[in-house]
């Protein structure tokens, strides 16, 4: 395997100071070889500072963008800094960085633009509520009917992408609650797209960023955006 | 026909409405672009309003009964259409916020790796100068 290419992971933080350090931890310990860096979405607590005290990297926002916009600069991050594989992480410790380097040599071997870490492959570890899980089934079935495409986890926010697919965040990612029609935006520009089996714990600190008053514009606004983006003209043909 | 009152009245709301958006642009609390549609509606419903005449001819020519409904409903579509254009403008907007801020993080992030990169390099000279200082005194 070619020991120059290099992979960061992006974990995008607001408000994180309480699990910040322990996902950083985590990354170090078990996935040595990546580079890692946080963005901070111009988080009120004292985010910024716990990274920088402990030396962590961080890119920070001047005003708040949301998930998006905070994923995406870490995109820009990746592509102009030459990284062969870049991997969104959340930062409240729902993910495990044990699965990262398994991620990237699959992901290498097989030639995928984007493998996502689903939950429900093999069914293992922390499963999601029910109406949460019944969304989820629900944007899985709009995007298999709408692509093709079978895709289990179309909520997670643990994904890995190659330089192609990099290239194409960096340059347009969806701004707010990205992660189903970012999925098909890859699908409709010819991105080879798979899922990897993971295992998420429950998020330990922190609050979702979709509270249950959202959840029905949520909703309908991802529904729209995915029919949108489903419109929309093959970009990045192979 | 518009009675006189309904003509003193919208008159004279058109009037305080210029005033303020003049007001508001000499104190540059809005632009002067953005105030333009504004002000252009202002004037095509105080034209009307001053001269009833011609409202009526304009009414009857797109098929209105009354010449009243004409005005509010012409000026409910100006309206609507600059409430249209600040809406493209806003996702404009947003969309150069988020590019303006993004490069400011990757700038700052930039700017600390060079800072720190200089500071280690001086650490570096003045260790270096002192083990020449040191050297010099040995003998």
């Amino acid at each position: 395997m070619n020991t120059s290419m290099k992979s960061l992971v992006i974990i995008p933080a607001y408000n994180e100071e309480a699990s910040i350090l322990e996902t950083v931890e985590d990354i170090r310990k078990n996935a040595p070889e990546f580079d890692y860096i946080v963005v901070n979405d111009c988080s009120t607590d004292q985010t910024l500072e716990v990274c920088r005290q402990n030396g962590i990297r961080v890119l920070s926002l001047p005003v708040n963008l949301g998930i998006g916009g905070a994923v995406q600069t870490g995109y820009v991050y990746a592509y102009e800094n030459g990284y062969d594989e870049a991997v969104q992480f959340d930062g409240d410790g729902q993910h495990d960085a044990a699965f990262l380097n398994r991620m990237r040599d699959h992901m290498r071997k097989e030639g995928i633009d984007l493998l996502i870490g689903s939950r429900f492959i093999e069914g293992e570890g922390f499963q999601s509520t029910g109406l949460r899980r019944f969304g989820i089934r629900y944007f899985d079935r709009l995007i298999f009917g709408l692509t093709r495409q079978r895709i289990t986890d179309p909520t997670s926010g643990m994904r890995m992408a190659d330089r192609r697919m990099i290239r194409m965040f960096a340059e347009s990612y969806p701004k707010d609650y990205p992660e189903p029609e970012s999925v098909v935006a890859a699908i409709q520009s010819g991105m080879k797209v798979e899922e990897y089996p993971v295992v998420m714990r429950e998020r330990q600190k922190g609050e979702s960023s979709i509270s249950p008053i959202r959840s029905v514009y949520y909703m309908i606004k991802v529904t729209l955006a995915i029919l949108v983006e489903r419109l929309r003209r093959k970009e990045y043909g192979k | 026909m518009m009675t006189l009152k309904l003509q003193l009245i919208v008159g004279a709301v058109m009037l305080v409405a210029l005033f303020v958006i003049f007001y508001m642009v000499k104190k540059r609390s809005i632009d002067l672009k953005y105030a333009l549609s504004w002000l252009a509606v202002i004037i095509f419903v105080l034209v009307l309003d001053c001269f009833p005449r011609l409202l009526d001819r304009l009414s009857r020519a797109l098929g209105v009964f009354s010449p009243v409904n004409m005005i509010f409903f012409l000026g409910f579509c100006f309206s609507l259409l600059i409430i249209f254009t600040l809406t493209v403008i806003v996702s404009r907007m947003s969309e150069r916020i988020r590019k303006l801020s993004q490069a400011v993080a990757l700038n700052e992030e930039k700017l600390q790796c060079l800072e720190k990169a200089v500071a280690g390099k001086a650490k570096e000279r003045e260790q270096e100068t002192d083990t020449k200082a040191g050297q010099r005194e040995d003998p």
